[in-house]
């Protein structure tokens, strides 16, 4: 089943024109890379999806339903949660009480329990941390606190922006392992990554973006056999 | 002994003297930086929460008891007389402290730059005026009755500024109350009805005469006034209070640290700001309104901008996001220039002084915001250990049901 379709969608910042007229879909439980290099409008592509962008043309759907105009705090409600560039928590809030303001959109509190405890199991370092402040851990501390508060409100779409910057190599493999999880427990992925080796060998399907625009989809395994793109973007060949 | 007759003073320097050394000793010479520079007013916070509650409740009491009883206690040292008479300066030091409890729930919770906050307060003042003094051509109501009908008038004026402006950010958003601040000075001039410099006079008071017939809220006598200012500051301060430990304080806190995150969480960010807003609006309304009843002139000469720039001050100082800050803040502000009335002067240059020192040393105010778990937090907190350790029991009788299925 489609569970994300963007159809023609154009987005400005102003007058300049950030993305160019994109389509492309993401079944449910797929993991979808968009990998690019900076300015390619990757961001931009998933602030258009949380609805912290208005696009300028195009509509998107979810689950079948158009929601071009629907606001970004009624989005997480319909089963969107996204994991900000640059982790986005709030420092002075402890890591409970992050991990709370992820359960606001719900409905169901009494599911609330149980999903601090997947979040706990999956990050068990964030357990240890429940009552520090977000903002005197570290970087990759930080970027689990930001998954797992995006996991809190049970998201059928979990839109992940570059979870690797900035993170020591080992961080994002263990990061980039747990989205591999995560995915399996039933939730879909779209992430967005500079770090494509890991990005395109994680995802079921990927897109390349350049300039606002798709110019290369196909299988993680086959973006990440095809020549033009090791060159670009894996630093090799 | 020559001692005996020696001045006071010089032996109790000598004793807090004393005091001082033997505090140093207990402070281990390591100790970092930070840690010291908390020890003076911040190492205040840690020492409250570490107190039971029921010692926390009494020294409140204690605390309270006192404040009503500052201007007939009229400590000598403390005390603004000759020069400004101190119940006088007492309600006008109350009036500033619940302006920056209002203000501190725009600026200090939700985080949004308030320049114009003297708008409020005017449009409460003048809605007390023309409602109670015989200048203005509107119906009369008892002046009491016109503080709930300030309050609902400036929370509907808070909205309106809100509706178009809360959309904006940061610098902008500053900006934008600025000149709502001026505009509404500037409409108090040119609209006949507002009566620009000529003002209104003799505006209303609470009911009530003493033994020989004067009214006991005159406008020279401080004391009625100063406890009913106080009164309402308390249950502001507690419905403030409460509003900060519940999932609205919480929404405000996660606003001013990260709007794009808080809306991302689904917390519609807008509405919340345009709550605060109104409810900030709301108080600076009511302190307006108490303002002008005790002086019982309002004219457009007193809603500049320097005050209201002294409004943001008082909050900055105090330190914003703390509302026991907030009131220190805002009663120091006001008491500053009272009590030195030979410095009066040049408060503006003192109160820069200050601020700087403030910044550089204190950079999170007299006071800092709280920091620990919020009242919402403690609960998640204690729900979360129920569960896991439920589910802890379970684990341990798990195998055994298992084989026995």
């Amino acid at each position: 089943m489609t569970l994300l379709e963007l159809k023609n969608i154009s987005v400005h910042y102003g007058r300049i024109q950030a993305i160019k007229d994109m389509s492309f879909t993401v079944e449910e439980g797929e993991i979808v890379s968009l990998i690019g290099a900076n300015g390619a409008g990757k961001t931009t592509t998933m602030k258009t999806i949380s609805g912290l962008l208005n696009a300028s043309a195009g509509s998107i759907s979810f689950m079948g339903e158009d929601i071009t105009k629907m606001k970004a705090h009624i989005r997480v409600v319909q089963g969107i949660s996204q994991a900000p560039e640059g982790r986005g928590i709030f420092p002075a809030m402890t890591v409970l009480e992050n991990l709370d303001m992820g359960t606001f959109g719900r409905k169901d509190r009494s599911g609330v329990s149980d999903d601090l405890e997947r979040v706990f199991t999956l990050f068990p370092r964030l357990k240890e941390r429940e009552k520090q402040f977000g903002g005197t851990m570290s970087g990759g501390e930080q970027q689990m606190l930001s998954i797992g508060r995006a996991l809190m409100s049970r998201p059928k779409l979990l839109l992940l922006d570059e979870p690797s910057m900035g993170l020591a190599p080992q961080f994002i493999r263990q990061i980039f392992k747990i989205v591999t999880e995560i995915n399996g427990q039933g939730t879909t992925v779209l992430l967005v990554e500079q770090n494509a080796n890991q990005a395109l060998a994680r995802a079921h399907r990927a897109f390349v973006l350049e300039t606002g625009e798709i110019t290369h989809s196909g299988t993680g395994k086959e973006l990440l056999a095809n020549p033009a793109i090791k060159e670009a973007y894996l630093g090799v060949g | 002994m020559s001692m005996v007759d020696g001045p006071t003073p010089l032996h109790t320097a000598k004793a807090d003297q004393a005091a001082e050394d033997r505090g140093a000793v207990g402070t281990p010479p390591g100790s970092s930086a930070a840690a010291r520079r908390s020890g003076w007013f911040g190492g205040l916070g840690e020492k409250w929460q570490a107190l039971p509650r029921q010692k926390q409740w009494l020294f409140l009491i204690l605390v309270v008891i006192l404040a009503y009883l500052l201007p007939i206690i009229n400590p000598p040292l403390i005390s603004t007389e000759p020069g400004n008479d101190f119940p006088l300066a007492c309600q006008t030091m109350a009036v500033w402290a619940l302006v920056a409890v209002g203000l501190n729930i725009v600026i200090g919770y939700a985080g949004l730059l308030d320049l114009g906050y003297i708008a409020f307060f005017a449009v409460g003042s003048y809605v007390t005026a023309m409602l109670t003094s015989p200048d203005s051509t509107f119906l009369k109501i008892p002046y009491l009755w016109t503080i709930p009908v300030a309050m609902a008038v400036t929370m509907f004026f808070g909205v309106l500024l809100g509706v178009p402006t809360l959309r904006l950010r940061g610098d902008y958003l500053a900006i934008v109350t600025l000149g709502f601040g001026e505009i509404v000075r500037i409409l108090a001039t040119i609209i006949p009805a507002l009566k620009g410099q000529v003002g209104f006079q003799n505006i209303g008071h609470p009911p009530g005469t003493d033994a020989s017939g004067i009214p006991i809220f005159s406008n020279s006598n401080g004391t009625p006034w100063y406890w009913l200012t106080l009164t309402i500051l308390i249950i502001v301060l507690l419905l403030a209070g409460n509003l900060e430990r519940s999932r609205v304080g919480r929404n405000w806190i996660a606003i001013r640290e990260d709007e794009d995150a808080a809306e991302t969480m689904g917390v519609p960010t807008f509405k919340y700001k345009v709550w605060a807003f109104a409810i900030g609006a709301g108080v600076g309304g009511l302190s307006g309104a108490l303002m002008s009843g005790q002086v019982g002139f309002v004219s457009n000469a007193k809603f500049d901008v320097v005050t209201s720039i002294l409004f943001v001050a008082a909050v900055v100082l105090g330190g914003a996001g703390n509302k026991v800050g907030a009131i220190l803040g805002g009663a120091l502000v006001a008491y500053i220039p009272l009590r030195f009335t030979s410095i009066a002067e040049y408060k503006y240059l003192i109160f820069g002084l200050v601020l700087v020192v403030v910044m550089i040393y204190r950079s999170h105010g007299l006071l800092a915001a709280r920091q620990q778990l919020l009242a919402y937090g403690q609960k998640a907190y204690a729900a979360v250990k129920a569960s896991s350790d439920a589910k802890a029991a379970k684990a341990k009788t798990g195998p055994g049901k298992e084989a026995a299925s």
